[in-house]
């Protein structure tokens, strides 16, 4: 499976947050720093 | 994500998002920010889009995924990364607010 690798551009994406709004990486680009978290699921 | 809720402010204060991706559907993701509290954006992939993307490794036989982190600074550009080897290997948020901090 690819892996993110340091140091290179961050592949963009787009989903939809929980309340159905429309969210994308490219939508921070020059604005914010984003921390990315990918959870173990909630438990 | 309890630790990340805690150090919130302090990411807010450094022009920093935080984004929580995971396989649930958005009623789990809805379900547990009320029950928690959460302050960040929440995105359920439930068709592994962003997870596939990203690399988040599923371990079947531990009945799991494993946790990542990355930092995506302003420029698009990736400034730390961490799959985690195990359920529980996660990064201290120091690690990042203080990459963060160094990087502005």
């Amino acid at each position: 499976m690819s892996r993110v690798e340091l140091n290179t551009q961050a592949p963009n994406f787009t989903l939809n947050d929980f309340n159905g709004k429309s969210v994308s990486l490219a939508d921070f680009a020059g604005q914010k720093n984003v921390v990315v978290v990918f959870n173990r699921g909630f438990f | 994500m309890a630790q990340l809720r805690r150090d919130y402010q302090q990411f807010v204060k450094l022009d920093t998002e935080i984004i929580v991706a995971g396989p649930e559907k958005a009623e789990a993701f809805r379900d547990y920010w009320a029950k928690e509290s959460l302050p960040f954006i929440g995105l359920p992939d439930p068709e592994h889009h962003v997870l596939k993307l990203y690399g988040q490794e599923v371990k079947l036989f531990k009945l799991g995924r494993l946790p990542a982190q990355m930092l995506i600074d302003k420029s698009g550009n990736v400034r730390f990364v961490h799959y985690g080897h195990s359920m529980s290997d996660i990064p201290p948020n120091q690690e990042i607010i203080d990459l963060i901090v160094m990087n502005m």
